[in-house]
C-alpha cells in the first residue's frame, strides 16, 4: 500500500482517483497486518470508522476531510477505550472526547485506531506500554522511543498519513527522530489540552506525527485556537500556517546549543549536524554556536524529575477505581481505591508517584518542588538570552539512534545521557514552539534534528522545516518492512 | 481555677451561582442523585476547570461585606488527598492566597457590640456525598464541585453564645448578600469549631480540639459548652487535652473522638497548574462593593433615621430576610412607612405565629399591604373594616380592591349622602330628638348609632358623628 501524505490522499478523494470505501478496505487490512510487526496500537476501530464514512459526505474544500487519524490512546474518545496504557484505565470508556479530537471531527476525519504509549505517558521508551512495548519500524529490535511511540511507529510504517501525541519532556520529538518522521509540539496554549489524559500540567503538550512538513501545518492549524474548556489556552489567533508556508528563510537566525552539539560522539550524527549546518547557510540563514550555562543544562533532567513527578503525583489521582477504570474489589472505599490502585498501576509508576509525593511533602516542599520551579525558571531565563537574538535554536534529536529493546532504559541519570538526551525538555520549560525533522541515517536508522522556535512563532519554526526538508531527501519517507 | 475559652471557627458556605465552581452542571439540592454532573465534577482523566465567575463575585460580595482586603490575583492551590467523595483526588481551593483577608464582622451579645476579626475568606469547590450502609456505600456527585466559600475567624470568641451570635450574624449576612440560602440543615451552611481553654490571664494557648458534623447554631452552642466543661475537667485533674477531631453526638449532646492529630494528612498544597493566576478587573471588584445589597445593620439605619421606625421594631423587622424584604417591597407602594411597618410587625405576625406558616406561605402580597394601608389612610375604609379586610385576605389571596368590593366595606364619605341617612334616621326616632333638645346629649351616641346600621357601617363614623351634631344644633 502506497503511503499518502493528507495532500495526496485529498487530491486522489476529491479528483475520485480513489474511492474513499475502497481506500479504507485497504487500509484496514495494511494497518491489522502492521500492528503485528509493531504492536503500535491498542484499539483498532474498524467498525467506527466504516459506520463514519459510510455517512460521510467528502468536503473539497477541506484538507482534512475523511483523512485517517490515529490518537495517542491518552486523547478522550468519547465511548471508545481509552487506556493511556495503563491496566488502570483497561475498561474505560470516555463519557466525552477531548477537544482536540472533536476539532478533527469537525474537520471529518476518520479514527482508525487509539495508539501505544508508556503507562500514563510516563517513559521514553515505550516498553512500560500495558499492551508491551512498540518496535521500531525501520528495526523491529529496537524502540520506537515514548511516550508517544506507537503514533510515531504507525505513521512511520506509512500506513496513516498523521497521529496525534502528547509531549512533556520530548515525547514526541525523541519518537519522531527515532522513526524518521516529522514530529511538532506547538507552544503551550496553542492547542487546548483538555480532555487528554495529563501528565505533568505545566509540561504538557499537544502535537502530531506527519511526514511532510505541509501536512504538519495543515494538522497544527486545526488543532490550535482558544478552548473554553482550557483556560491556559491562547486568546491568540491562529495563523493559516499552511497558506504560510515559504521556504525562504534569508536572514532566519540559527543558533546551534553547543552544549549539546559538543556531547556528541556518534560520528554520524556529527556529520548529519554539519550538513544540516551547511544547508541552512546555503538557504541564507545565519547559521551560529551558541552555549547555554553547563550548570543549568545539567540541571534540566533533576528539575525535571522532581516538577513532572510531582504534577502527575495529583493528576494521576483521580484514577481510584471509584467512578471509572478497573476496579479491585475491597471491603470499603478505602479498601478500594488502595487496592485499584496497588494492581492498576506498574511498579515504575509507583515509584514515580513515591517520588511526587516525597518532593511536595510540606516538610520537603520548599528544598525539592519549589526549588526545581526555580531552577526552572533560571533555565528559562537562560534560554531567553539566547531567544532575544535567535529566531531558532538547532540541536540533534538524540546522541544515537534508537537503542535495541534490551539496551533501552527509562532512568539513565548517567553524565553520558545527562545533557544530550534531556535537552529536549527545555521546550517544555519555556513552553516554546519544537519540531523534529528527519536529517540523515546512522546505521540504517534514521536520524533527525530539532528545531525550536520562540513562543507563539510556529510559523517560523514550520518555515524553516520547511526549507530544510525541501533540500534533504527524507520528505515522506517511511518503513512499511514487508520483508520482515 | 479559673478558665478561659478561645474558640474560633470555620464556616464553609456554598454559593448559590446557577453552575458549579468548575463545570456548567447545574447547582442544585436534593435531586435525583448523579443527575446534575459533569465529567468535570466526576473527576473523569483529562478534565480541566473552568473558573465560575459569578462565585468569584459573590466571594467578593461576602469580602467587601466582611472589610476584608482583596488579593486583585485570583490563584488556586490542590489541595491532596484521598477519599472517596473526593472526584479528583484533590481539592480546588486558596491556600497561600485567599480572595479576602483580614476582616471582621460586628455581633451584639447581650446588648453589647463585639468586633470578630476574621482570618481569611478563600474560594474552593464541594466534594461528592457518600450514603453509608452496612455493607456498601453510594456516591452522589452532584453536591461535588459546587463553589464553597470558606470563612475562617482569629481565635477571638470566648463563649458558645458568642459563637452562636457570630453565627447567627454570619447567617444573615450570607442571606442578604443574597449569595447562599446557608440552610444548615441542608448543608448549604457548615462548621468547624476549633476550640481550646486556657488558665485565666494566661497568653499561652491550650491545646485545641476541632468539632465537626454541627448541623445547626444551637448545636453548636451545645457542642461548645460540652466541649469547654470536658476539657476543664481533664485539666483539674492533672491531664492533657489531645489534639484531635471529635464530633459532635445530637443524640447525647456530647462530642466524641473521630480521629487524633497523628492521622492528619499532609496536604501537600501546590498551585493549580491548570489555572494561570487572573489579574482581577479593580474597577470590577469595586463595582461589586458598589452594588453590594444593604447588610441588616444598614436596614436598621435607614428604618429608624427615614421612616421613624424603633430601633426595637426595626430589629425585629430585619431580624428576617423574608420579613425585611417584604417590608422594602411594601414601601415601594405607600409613603405610609411607618404604619405599614406597624401592620406587618402586630397583624401579620399574629397570623403567621397563630397559623404556624412559613413567611413565604403568605398568601398576602407586599403591594396588597400597602395598598389596605392606603386605603386606612384615605379613610376609603375604617380601620375596623381593614382587619376584616386584612384577614380575608390572607385567607383568600384575594387583592384589597376585590375584598372591598365583594363584601361592600366601601365606606362613605360623601357628606350629602351621609345626611341623607341621618335625615331618615331623625325621621325614624323622633324621641330622641326631644332627648336631645332636653339636654341628654347621649342622645347623639343613639343616632349616630343607627346610622351606622342603616348605612350597614359605611357610613364614615367621624363625619356621621361632626354631621348629627351639626344637624340637631340646628333644630334648636
Amino acid at each position: 500500500m502506497k503511503a499518502y501524505t493528507i495532500v495526496e490522499l485529498h487530491n486522489l478523494f476529491k479528483n475520485k482517483e480513489l474511492s474513499i470505501s475502497e481506500y479504507y478496505q485497504s487500509l484496514f487490512v495494511e494497518l491489522e497486518k502492521q500492528n503485528k510487526r509493531l504492536n503500535a496500537l491498542v484499539t483498532i476501530t474498524k467498525e467506527e470508522a466504516l459506520k463514519k464514512i459510510s455517512n460521510l459526505s467528502f468536503d473539497p474544500s477541506n484538507m482534512l476531510s475523511a483523512i485517517p487519524v490515529v490518537y495517542k490512546d491518552n486523547y478522550s474518545t468519547e465511548g471508545i477505550r481509552t487506556t493511556a496504557s495503563s491496566k488502570i484505565l483497561d475498561n474505560y470508556l470516555p463519557i466525552y472526547s477531548a477537544t482536540a479530537v472533536n476539532k478533527l471531527e469537525d474537520n471529518n476525519t476518520v479514527i482508525v485506531a487509539k495508539a501505544s504509549l508508556d503507562e500514563l505517558a510516563m517513559g521514553g521508551t515505550n516498553r512500560s506500554a500495558y499492551t508491551g512495548p512498540v518496535h521500531n519500524p525501520w528495526d523491529t529490535t529496537r524502540i520506537s522511543g515514548g511516550s508517544s511511540g506507537g503514533s510515531a511507529a504507525i505513521v512511520a510504517s506509512g500506513v496513516v498519513p498523521f497521529a496525534l501525541g502528547s509531549d512533556t519532556g520530548d515525547s514526541i520529538r525523541k519518537p519522531a527522530g527515532f522513526c524518521g518522521v516529522v514530529g511538532f509540539k506547538p507552544t503551550w496554549g496553542r492547542i487546548s489540552r483538555y480532555g487528554v489524559i495529563p501528565y505533568a500540567t505545566s509540561l504538557d503538550h499537544l502535537g502530531a506525527f506527519t511526514r511532510t512538513i505541509e501536512d504538519m501545518s495543515i494538522v497544527i492549524g486545526a488543532l490550535s485556537g482558544r478552548d473554553d474548556h482550557d483556560m491556559t489556552s491562547s486568546m491568540k489567533e491562529v495563523p493559516d500556517y499552511y497558506q504560510n508556508l515559504n521556504k525562504d528563510i534569508k536572514g532566519v537566525k540559527i543558533a546551534i546549543l553547543k552544549n549539546v552539539y559538543d556531547e556528541v560522539t556518534n560520528q554520524d550524527i556529527i556529520d548529519n549536524m554539519n550538513v544540516v549546518i551547511e544547508k541552512f547557510k546555503e538557504l541564507g540563514a545565519i547559521v551560529e554556536f551558541v552555549s547555554m550555562e553547563q550548570q543549568l543544562m545539567k540541571a534540566i533532567l533533576p528539575a525535571y524529575v522532581i516538577i513532572a513527578n510531582s504534577e502527575a503525583m495529583s493528576n494521576h489521582s483521580c484514577l481510584d477505581g471509584i467512578k471509572f477504570g478497573v476496579r479491585e474489589p475491597g471491603d470499603s472505599p478505602d479498601e478500594i481505591m488502595i487496592e485499584s490502585r496497588t494492581k492498576g498501576f506498574s511498579s515504575f509508576i509507583k515509584r514515580r508517584f513515591v517520588l511526587g509525593n516525597l518532593a511536595l511533602a510540606t516538610e520537603n516542599q520548599e528544598k525539592m518542588f519549589r526549588k526545581a520551579q526555580k531552577v526552572r525558571r533560571l533555565i528559562v531565563d537562560n534560554l531567553n538570552q539566547i531567544y532575544k537574538e535567535y529566531d531558532i535554536i538547532l540541536t540533534p534529536v538524540s546522541g544515537d539512534i534508537a537503542p535495541t529493546l534490551e539496551d533501552a532504559s527509562d532512568d539513565r541519570l548517567s553524565e553520558q545521557y545527562l545533557i544530550l538526551e534531556n535537552h529536549l525538555i527545555l521546550g517544555n520549560f519555556a513552553g516554546t514552539p519544537s519540531l523534529t525533522l528527519p536529517s540523515g541515517f546512522s546505521k540504517h536508522m534514521p536520524i533527525g534534528i530539532n528545531i525550536m522556535g520562540r513562543l507563539f512563532e510556529e510559523q517560523t519554526v514550520l518555515n524553516v522545516a520547511y526549507a530544510l526538508e525541501s533540500v534533504l531527501p527524507y520528505r515522506n519517507q517511511y518503513r512499511e518492512g514487508s520483508e520482515d | 481555677m479559673e478558665f478561659e475559652v478561645v474558640i474560633g471557627i470555620e464556616v464553609h458556605c456554598e454559593l448559590l451561582t446557577k453552575s458549579k465552581m468548575f463545570s456548567s452542571a447545574q447547582v442544585t439540592f436534593g435531586e435525583k442523585p448523579n443527575t446534575k454532573i459533569h465529567e468535570i465534577d466526576l473527576g473523569f482523566p483529562g478534565t480541566m476547570p473552568s473558573i465560575n465567575k459569578k462565585a468569584v463575585e459573590y466571594a467578593i460580595r461576602m469580602c467587601h461585606a466582611l472589610h476584608m482586603d482583596i488579593d486583585h490575583q485570583l490563584w488556586f492551590d490542590r489541595k491532596n488527598y484521598y477519599y472517596a467523595d473526593l472526584p479528583k483526588g484533590f481539592q480546588i481551593t486558596q491556600d497561600k492566597r485567599p480572595i479576602g483577608c483580614n476582616g471582621y464582622l460586628e455581633i451584639d451579645v447581650d446588648g453589647e457590640i463585639k468586633k470578630i476579626a476574621i482570618e481569611r475568606l478563600h474560594l474552593e469547590e464541594d466534594t461528592a456525598k457518600q450514603v453509608h450502609y452496612h455493607d456498601f456505600t453510594l456516591v452522589d456527585y452532584n453536591r461535588a464541585g459546587i463553589p464553597l466559600i470558606e470563612i475562617v475567624t482569629k481565635p477571638t470568641i470566648k463563649s458558645g453564645k458568642e459563637a452562636a451570635a457570630y453565627l447567627e450574624k454570619l447567617r444573615s449576612y450570607f442571606l442578604f448578600t443574597e449569595i447562599s440560602d446557608a440552610k444548615m440543615e441542608e448543608g448549604s451552611m457548615r462548621c468547624d469549631i476549633n476550640i481550646s481553654i486556657m488558665e485565666k490571664g494566661s497568653s499561652v494557648f491550650g491545646t485545641k480540639t476541632e468539632i465537626k458534623n454541627l448541623n445547626s447554631i444551637s448545636n453548636v452552642q451545645k457542642a461548645i459548652d460540652f466541649e469547654v466543661e470536658r476539657q476543664k475537667q481533664i485539666i483539674i485533674n492533672g491531664g492533657m487535652v489531645e489534639q484531635e477531631t471529635r464530633r459532635f453526638n445530637e443524640a447525647t449532646k456530647e462530642t466524641v473522638l473521630m480521629r487524633s492529630k497523628g492521622e492528619a494528612a499532609d496536604y501537600k498544597y501546590y498551585t493549580e497548574p491548570n489555572i494561570l493566576p487572573i489579574q482581577l478587573d479593580a474597577s470590577w471588584v469595586l463595582s461589586i462593593k458598589e452594588q453590594l445589597p444593604q447588610l441588616p445593620e444598614q436596614r436598621v439605619k435607614r428604618y429608624v433615621e427615614e421612616y421613624q421606625i424603633s430601633k426595637v421594631e426595626a430589629a425585629i423587622l430585619v431580624s428576617s430576610k423574608a420579613i425585611s424584604d417584604f417590608y422594602e417591597e411594601a414601601i415601594c407602594y405607600t409613603k405610609e412607612y411607618k404604619l405599614v411597618a406597624n401592620w406587618i410587625l402586630t397583624e401579620l405576625l399574629a397570623y403567621i405565629n397563630k397559623h404556624q406558616i412559613e413567611f413565604k406561605e403568605l398568601k398576602i402580597t407586599a403591594k396588597d399591604l400597602a395598598e389596605l394601608v392606603n386605603h386606612i389612610v384615605k379613610a376609603t375604609i375604617s380601620s375596623k373594616q381593614a382587619k376584616q379586610v386584612f384577614e380575608e385576605m390572607m385567607n383568600t389571596a384575594k387583592t384589597v380592591e376585590q375584598v372591598i368590593e365583594e363584601k361592600g366595606l366601601q365606606q362613605v364619605s360623601d357628606t350629602s349622602v351621609i345626611k341623607e341617612i341621618i335625615l331618615e334616621v331623625f325621621k325614624q326616632q323622633p324621641q330622641s330628638i326631644e332627648d336631645y333638645k332636653n339636654g341628654k346629649t347621649k342622645a347623639i351616641g343613639f343616632l349616630v348609632g343607627q346610622v351606622m346600621k342603616l348605612s350597614k357601617g359605611q357610613a364614615n363614623p367621624a363625619m356621621t358623628n361632626k354631621l348629627v351634631k351639626d344637624m340637631l344644633e340646628e333644630m334648636i
